[in-house]
């Protein structure tokens, strides 16, 4: 395959970029918090190392088979990464709050059902099946993703859960990132590859350019620390822990009702 | 460009336009919930017959939100909790209220992470009363107020009762600036 000076320069970015991100998860002690976007990270790292090697050392097929192993891997981190993040929202009390469940398995039903219709509606002027199958994969995550991500804001905020700090930042970076790929993979789509590949490698190139811009994003803020909590008074505290009592039983006797 | 295309493209902008107006729309409450001021929040809070909202919720519950006993409860007449509470109208201002109460558990929790649970029991007591009111406001299209009203407003306005109590209970005892505020305000 032949690559670019701009392709070049892209990688080393990209690789570049997520060490550093790495480092800064490893360094500021957030990898326990965030197990899922470390892991999604270190993908990334070894994906940009295994797509260089092939594209240098290989052929074309051998690319695309990489390429849709490592794709398939990234969106299950992706939606890892979503959970993770609901999770953090989502159980205030350490269990999944239980006016948000069912309203967060519906969000997630509709937003496979819309992705799975916009993929289908999708028709890339294409030379190659493969190709077909790799315009329409990549608009079928960009929107799942970027769906879960506005999705979950809207509901979280209907049910009044705020987010703490570095959640949000992870959110605001992959959020924003998967609204302008949707925008990105449909023009993908809209172009195809039917007459070359320099349109799809230029869009490629602004999506890659975002994605580096929300990385450099999430160093910055995954490096700072959150705001310092105030303290409760000892007379707050336990009333608190008195109220904390009455919660969890209320919470027990509506689980043993939704039981009976 | 064929029809297909064009469906594609026009679901496409759809898709973003909704997106992006929800994340846009859900984006900007959540930040005026987080950054607003206390004085703010307070400003916020309709004025209510605090004396009414007493009565009715203690006809309905005992101080600690324990229902009374079936020989106990219920003195009120459907009617004279109408009246008291201001009719619909007067649950419509008390339901925006628990939107303010909703942001006051953002708030509280936003600057005293150890309040969770304080936050959490407000968050699900305004959605218990969210859930009574849209009940009444259904009963009130189908010209069927006047029998379900107490059934859900009594319970709604108990529930209201006691998120004030436990709010003002909390800033009494932490003897916080607030306070005199918030007992003028609620």
């Amino acid at each position: 395959m032949h690559l670019t000076g701009l392709d070049l320069l892209f990688w080393a970015a990209s690789f570049l970029g997520h060490v550093s991100l790495l480092a800064v998860l490893l360094v500021r002690r957030r990898v326990r918090t965030f197990p899922f976007f470390t892991a999604f990270i270190c993908a990334n790292i070894l994906r940009t190392i295994a797509l260089y090697l092939v594209a240098t050392f290989s052929n074309s097929a051998a690319y695309f088979y990489t390429y849709w192993y490592l794709a398939i891997l990234d969106v299950v981190l992706q939606l890892g990464v979503v959970y993770e993040l609901a999770a953090g929202i989502f159980r205030p009390m350490g269990v999944w709050a239980q006016d948000v469940r069912r309203s967060f398995a519906f969000l997630v039903s509709v937003s496979v059902a819309v992705a799975g219709a916009l993929a289908w509606l999708a028709s890339p002027p294409t030379r190659m099946w493969m190709q077909t199958i790799m315009i329409k994969g990549n608009l079928f995550s960009a929107a799942l993703m970027s769906e879960l991500f506005v999705g979950m804001i809207a509901l979280s905020v209907t049910v009044g859960l705020p987010w703490k700090a570095h959640i949000t930042r992870i959110a605001q970076g992959l959020g924003v990132y998967s609204i302008i790929d949707v925008l990105v993979e449909a023009a993908h789509v809209y172009f195809g590859l039917n007459r070359g590949d320099r349109i799809y490698n230029d869009l490629s190139h602004a999506r890659i350019a975002v994605y580096l811009a929300c990385m450099v994003y999430w160093i910055i803020m995954l490096w700072r620390q959150a705001p310092p909590p105030r303290s409760l008074s000892d007379q707050m505290h336990s009333d608190l822990l008195s109220l904390q009592d009455k919660v969890e039983y209320r919470l027990a006797h509506l689980r043993s009702r939704r039981g009976q | 460009m064929n029809a297909r295309t064009i469906l594609f493209l026009t679901a496409i902008f759809i898709f973003l336009g909704i997106l992006v107006v929800v994340a846009l729309r859900y984006y900007l409450r959540a930040r005026h919930a987080s950054a607003g001021s206390w004085e703010q929040l307070l400003e916020r809070l309709t004025v209510l017959d605090r004396d009414g909202v007493a009565k009715i919720a203690l006809d309905y519950a005992d101080e600690s939100g324990r229902r009374k006993t079936e020989s106990l409860s219920t003195e009120l007449e459907s009617s004279q909790i109408f009246g008291l509470i201001g009719g619909l109208a007067g649950l419509e201002a008390l339901e925006k209220n628990c939107a303010v109460l909703i942001d006051m558990a953002f708030f509280v929790q936003q600057w005293y992470p150890e309040a969770l649970v304080l936050a959490e029991e407000l968050r699900l007591s305004a959605r218990e009363i969210e859930w009574h009111v849209e009940r009444l406001r259904g009963a009130a299209k189908t010209g069927n107020l006047e029998p379900s009203f107490a059934s859900y407003a009594q319970p709604a306005i108990a529930k209201y009762y006691l998120m004030t109590q436990r709010v003002l209970a909390l800033y009494e005892r932490g003897n916080l600036p607030m306070l005199i505020d918030l007992q003028r305000a609620i």
